[in-house]
């Protein structure tokens, strides 16, 4: 058996932020680094179906620079067994449909029973990739799930879909299929810094991609975003806020 | 045989040859026993990991015997159960010397024809035996009032963690058989000698003052001759099948503390705690720290066997004090009973509880809030007697939870955070000297320009708000003082002490990795911190990963404010005056032992300093190390916290208007316990450098302002 | 040719809300004529639901599918696509519509956006607006070399469109394989304790709490101050509080008339389910917290010492 993940290193802002001089970016300075939440569930959720079919196994794939290969080594270090990075120099960012196609060669080449990436990565939230990759690899897709019983000898999944409003439609999906992990859908073991440095010595490889098509979207431009109005302030003293907080609510429920 | 005789006695009075050799079988046995008892320990010891043997044995036998000679960690902060140890222990030694010189005369001496044990020497022998004799059963009727009839807290036996207490009966009953047969030995031992003495009353026996005076009274009440010499028949046997008995069972029992006791003080490591020690770098998961009782160094398995159940950790340690579900005893005990039911005699023997050496500990029978609830800030490890590496062996148990990923979300969250961004805070690295904006004058970078003091400022006194004032204030210091100062701006990282202490071993090696590398690009004369966490690791730990200074290097900020007074560098424009209380931070004091600099500093500036009960060693740890300041609560609701109680016990000092503080964790802690233990109109908390600010006055640094770049 | 493609969403026979939002912004996009699929097995009563003013057309897709099929949605809009070649499809960013709508922009090559907060057109190139690095920075985003463009649009930016509309309906069948099979729905949650839908006062928390331990002492205070806990995501993902608590797009949207939130920061999901509260009143040590943005008090405080005055005065 073998399952695919598609990870994201993913950048967060801090308070500040500086653009680029074109201002279609945020200045890389400005930047932290992390592996993608979901994808962590994600990881987890592949290394949980591979120890209860006893064996197989966990590939992960993420596009992206050498720094992508943190992210990687972090999956790599909870348990997956090898890595595959496509080179993603050319990849806009904020651009799910071409990462799809960066990701599609490479995951096809593995044969996948499975294949599960997270629902989104937090500092794009476009929720697309993992359904726009199953679309290119020609498998069904389920996105939001937040249990998966997995049966492979039989081929296929029980899914739940997790929609709004806290309803969860349970499906029943054929494999290999790609689906697009929730948060909370396990715990996501720690990887010790000892183990992601003895990851070290797992292999990722590095392949160019192939012929990506032209962006599905660009950035023209960014800019931080107007702030509404802004809440009428209660002060920092915490006695008086109680006070407050006291008046409103009795005001407002009369 | 009446008067007139050469003062002397005979060993084996009123014994046929038959009798006498059957004795002599028995020492064998016993000898045997003894030495059996003794391969097993050695036996279990070298079933753990890493060497057994220690390194400057001689230097360590030095060390051993000075400090069992001089009984100076058995008798600290309790000198009078230490007088009564003391008094069993030289009572017991003169009298296992005595019987000794009386082998080497029965056995060695006299069949090749000299007899010294006879006039002058018998006499002194009886005299100083006697004494020690009696000295030996002060020291058990001291030791047996203050255990039965004073029972101090630290003598209850029952579990603060909720843990089993099935074994806890017979560690009652060990306590009862060994005070009992002590003193039944040197009951016998004196009747013995009465006996003797009742039945030929020599007169020269008045050298044995204890002896001749119980001797007469059965005289006197008619109790001699033949009647003295039965009894002595009998006594002479029971004395000598228990003491041979005794002998035997020292490996086994209680007992085995007086051969475990003071090899472990010898063997201990000097600076457990202080410095942790490294992972192997190619350690697989399952060697990572202790999973396992095999998995102990011999040492540690060693310091198991030395524990008397003294209880002084017991009631040292902050979490126990504090509703916590740890005791640094019941852990130690609850080790041992896995040791010895695992490795040890009672497994061989199939007595239960036992134990599968190859099973995981925590789980069964340590559970890991145990484990959590530790501080790791050593009180327990400075006071005991017998030199046992608590902190250590909690640590390297935690490596083994961290490697299987079993800790609490917020902890692991926290740990996240220091990955990703150097810092527990989770703040941006440009954020770090962010202080430094509001100044007013430029600080140095200390990776472009050389500079005499490289200032490292550690996560807390950057980030932490109220902290950013004290890191200021001593800016305002240094620069008034015209020290040649320096940071590492956004290039240093958390320093990564509690992160070790935590049991994230590959964390704290990467993030130490990081810092001495940029500290090794610098060009500087000495690395100042106020952070005590930073310090230790600063001053203890980083050496060894190849850094270029040595401990000496490594100055605290109290330290160096000292040392800035002491040369007149800063000159207090007024004296303060203000009475004020010191709270000793524990990776200050009891890590480093830098207990007077920031007191010597106070009363420079006029304070007048009044100290808590619990002071230097023997301070109470706020509750924050050990990375327990980023894990969720363990403690029993109804149980103060430690930083509350350390702060009644300040207001309980009387009228004390700050106090004082010399390490940012406490300096966040205690603002809350001063809020949350009611106790804010009586008493505030002053940070070292703030006060040595205000006696300057230098302008104070703008509070709380948010600066934008 | 050209004109906006709108797809229907809808569950359990019922048309939700984000279908009107996404009518209101065709209108507002002024694209030509505005057509809205209603894909169902049984598509008639939801295309009357959806005739609201602004639609032109409505196109009841009948399909063999019972509840959410991402194939069979995927089949059907792409034949509408073939067929209508709309320059503009949208959707709503939400759980169904990630099933198929970035499929189909890789499927026939669209130009795609997700999460989109604003549409428009700038002499004549489409531009929209969506957030990055956690709402912190915002971005334009112009689709060059595409003239047919899939936007999900973020639900509870727009208006509903409300009323009854004149648009005129048509029939469509789409037969397809689907690889999926709807069992059943089932709420999550299970034993819903307390319904929050219903709370006229609602005391929410957030990952400020820290600890589970925590959660007790703000469950006491709510009690003490008459409201309702309620909680954000990641304390459900911790599972420390059911999810029948949990306030936001994944959780249950709420509009009780005072919602007072201790500790939650303000992901755009658990904005959007408490957006419209009466008086929303936030209480978070962060300035920079996003909640601020949509409360109308805020108090940047400790939440537990905000707490422990409120349970003096309770």
């Amino acid at each position: 058996m073998k399952i695919v993940v598609c990870v994201k290193q993913v950048a967060m802002l801090g308070d500040e932020v500086e653009f680029t001089p074109d201002g279609r970016g945020v200045d890389p300075d400005y930047l932290e680094h992390a592996l993608n939440e979901w994808d962590s569930y994600a990881t987890e959720e592949a290394l949980r179906i591979r120890e209860a079919a006893g064996g197989g196994e966990v590939v992960v794939v993420s596009a992206g620079d050498e720094d992508a290969e943190d992210a990687m080594r972090r999956c790599l270090a909870m348990g997956a067994d090898r890595g595959v990075r496509i080179a993603g120099d050319g990849i806009p960012a904020g651009d799910p449909i071409t990462t799809a196609r960066a990701l599609a060669e490479v995951v096809r080449g593995e044969g996948a029973d499975l294949v599960l990436c997270g629902v989104q990565s937090s500092d794009a939230v476009q929720g697309a990739t993992g359904t726009a990759l199953a679309e290119l690899l020609g498998l069904p897709r389920v996105a939001v799930v937040k249990k998966i019983e997995y049966d492979h000898a039989a081929r296929k999944a029980v899914v739940h879909r997790e929609l709004e409003g806290g309803l969860v439609d349970v499906n029943e999906v054929e494999t290999p299929a790609v689906i697009t992990i929730q948060t909370g859908i396990n715990e996501p073991r720690y990887a010790t810094l000892r183990a992601i440095k003895q990851a070290e010595q797992k292999e990722i490889e590095v392949v160019e991609p192939g012929q990506l098509g032209p962006p599905a979207a660009s950035v023209r431009r960014m800019f931080v975003p107007p702030r509404g109005e802004g809440a009428e302030l209660l002060g920092d003293d915490a006695a008086g806020v109680a006070q407050r907080i006291k008046q409103i609510v009795e005001e407002r429920l009369r | 045989m009446l008067a007139a005789e050469v003062p002397t006695r005979e060993t084996f009075a009123n014994l046929p040859v038959w009798a006498i050799a059957f004795w002599y079988f028995l020492i064998f046995v016993s000898v045997c026993a003894f030495a059996w008892g003794v391969w097993r320990l050695a036996r279990k010891y070298r079933a753990g990991r890493g060497p057994a043997e220690p390194d400057r044995p001689a230097e360590r036998l030095a060390r051993g015997a000075r400090v069992v000679l001089s009984h100076s960690w058995i008798r600290r902060r309790d000198p009078l159960s230490g007088l009564g140890h003391l008094f069993v222990f030289y009572g017991f030694l003169v009298l296992f010397v005595g019987t000794a010189i009386l082998m080497v005369q029965d056995d060695i001496a006299g069949p090749a024809g000299f007899e010294f044990f006879e006039g002058w020497f018998y006499q002194a022998y009886s005299l100083f035996l006697d004494v020690f004799g009696a000295i030996l059963v002060a020291g058990l009727l001291l030791l047996a009032g203050r255990r039965w009839l004073v029972r101090p807290p630290r003598l209850d036996y029952r579990r603060v963690d909720g843990g089993p207490e099935d074994v806890r009966g017979r560690y009652v009953l060990g306590d009862r058989a060994f005070l009992g047969i002590l003193f039944f030995l040197a009951l016998t031992g004196f009747l013995q000698e009465s006996f003797r003495i009742a039945e030929t009353d020599p007169s020269f026996e008045t050298w044995s003052p204890v002896g001749w005076a119980v001797g007469q009274a059965f005289i006197g009440i008619g109790f001699d001759g033949g009647a003295a010499e039965l009894a002595h028949r009998i006594n002479w046997w029971v004395h000598g099948l228990v003491a041979l008995g005794f002998v035997s069972s020292i490996p086994f029992t209680k007992a085995v503390h007086m051969l475990a006791g003071p090899a472990s003080v010898a063997t201990r490591d000097d600076l457990a705690g202080r410095r942790l020690v490294e992972l192997p770098p190619d350690a697989k998961p399952e060697e990572v720290g202790y999973q396992r009782i095999t998995d102990f160094a011999p040492r540690h398995l060693l310091q198991l066997d030395a524990c008397t159940k003294c209880g002084k950790c017991h009631e040292a340690c902050p979490a126990r004090a504090s509703g916590y579900p740890l005791s640094p005893r019941d852990l130690i005990l609850d080790l041992r009973e896995v040791a010895e039911g695992s490795l040890g005699l009672r497994s061989r023997l199939g007595v239960e509880p036992r134990f599968d050496a190859a099973a995981p500990l925590v789980g069964n029978p340590i559970r890991p809030e145990t484990l959590w609830s530790c501080m790791q800030c050593m009180a327990c490890v400075e006071i005991c007697p017998v030199g046992i590496e608590h902190v250590p062996i909690i640590n390297q148990l935690r490596r083994g939870l961290v490697e299987r990923g079993e800790m609490d979300s917020q902890l692991q969250q926290t740990l996240e955070t220091i990955y990703t961004s150097g810092n527990s805070f989770g703040e941006a690295k440009r954020k770090r000297a962010r202080w430094t904006k509001e100044l007013g004058f430029e600080v140095k970078d200390a990776r472009k320009e050389p500079c005499e003091l490289l200032w490292f400022v550690g996560d807390f006194a950057s980030l932490d708000p109220r902290n950013v004032r004290n890191t200021q204030a001593l800016a305002r210091i240094l620069h008034h003082a015209g020290v040649d100062f320096g940071v590492l701006y956004d290039a240093e990282k958390s320093a990564g002490n509690d992160v070790r202490r935590v049991g994230e071993e590959g964390l704290y090696t990467s993030l130490a990795e990081e810092n001495v590398k940029t500290i090794e690009g610098c060009e500087f004369g000495r690395i100042l911190t106020s952070d005590p966490h930073s310090y230790n690791t600063l001053k203890n730990e980083y050496p060894e990963l190849g850094a270029g200074w040595s401990a000496a290097d490594v100055v605290h900020h109290s330290e160096f404010l000292l040392e800035l007074l002491e040369r007149g560098r800063i000159v207090p424009k007024r004296r303060l005056g203000y009475r004020v209380t010191y709270h000793d931070p524990c990776t200050l004091g009891r890590y480093n032992r830098v207990f007077e600099q920031p007191r010597e500093v106070m009363r420079a500036l006029g304070l007048e300093l009044v100290e808590m009960p619990r002071n230097r060693d023997n301070s109470f740890c706020c509750g924050a190390g050990g990375g327990r300041i980023w894990m969720k609560e363990l403690r029993d609701e109804s149980a103060q916290r430690p930083s509350e109680n350390r702060i009644d016990e300040a207001v309980a000092l009387g009228d004390v208007r700050f106090f004082t503080v010399a390490c940012p964790k406490d300096v966040t802690m205690y603002e809350d316990a001063i809020k949350t233990s009611g106790h804010a109109a009586e008493i505030e908390l002053r940070e070292l450098s703030e006060l040595v600010l205000e006696a300057l006055e230098l302008d104070p640094v703008a509070v709380g302002a948010a600066p934008e770049p | 040719m050209g004109g906006t493609l709108v797809v229907a969403e809808h569950v359990r026979g019922q048309l939700r809300d984000v279908t009107k939002e996404l009518v209101t912004a065709a209108a507002e996009l002024g694209d030509g004529p505005v057509t809205i699929a209603v894909i169902a097995r049984d598509p008639g009563p939801l295309a009357a639901a959806a005739n609201v003013p602004g639609v032109d057309e409505v196109v009841a897709v009948a399909v063999d599918a019972d509840g959410f099929s991402a194939d069979t949605a995927l089949a059907a809009i792409e034949q509408l696509v073939s067929e209508r070649e709309p320059s503009v499809v949208l959707t709503g960013f939400t759980v169904d519509a990630m099933g198929f709508a970035p499929a189909l922009a890789a499927r026939i090559d669209l130009g795609f956006a997700s999460d989109v907060v604003a549409v428009r057109r700038d002499g004549g190139a489409l531009v929209v607006e969506r957030d990055f690095y956690g709402a912190k920075v915002r971005a334009e985003l112009e689709f060059p070399g595409h003239d047919r463009v899939l936007l999900m649009l973020r639900p509870t930016v727009w208006a509903p469109a409300e009323g009854t509309g004149s648009a005129t309906v048509s029939q469509l069948s789409v037969a397809s394989e689907s690889r999926s099979r709807h069992l059943e729905y089932v709420e999550a949650g299970g034993e819903g304790d307390v319904d929050i839908t219903k709370a006229d006062f609602l005391l929410s928390i957030g990952r400020g709490v820290g600890e589970k331990d925590s959660i007790t002492r703000f469950e006491e205070l709510a009690t003490a101050m008459g409201a309702t806990l309620g909680v954000s995501r990641p304390l459900v993902d911790a599972g420390w509080m059911p999810a029948a608590r949990q306030v936001g797009q994944s959780g249950k949207t709420v509009k009780p008339k005072v919602y007072l939130a201790f500790g939650i920061s303000g992901a755009v999901q658990h904005l959007a389910g408490m957006k419209t509260s009466g008086t929303i009143i936030a209480v978070n040590t962060d300035p920079e917290a996003a909640i601020f943005g949509v409360a109308h008090y805020g108090a940047v405080c400790d939440i537990f010492d905000v707490a422990e005055e409120l349970e003096k005065l309770y």
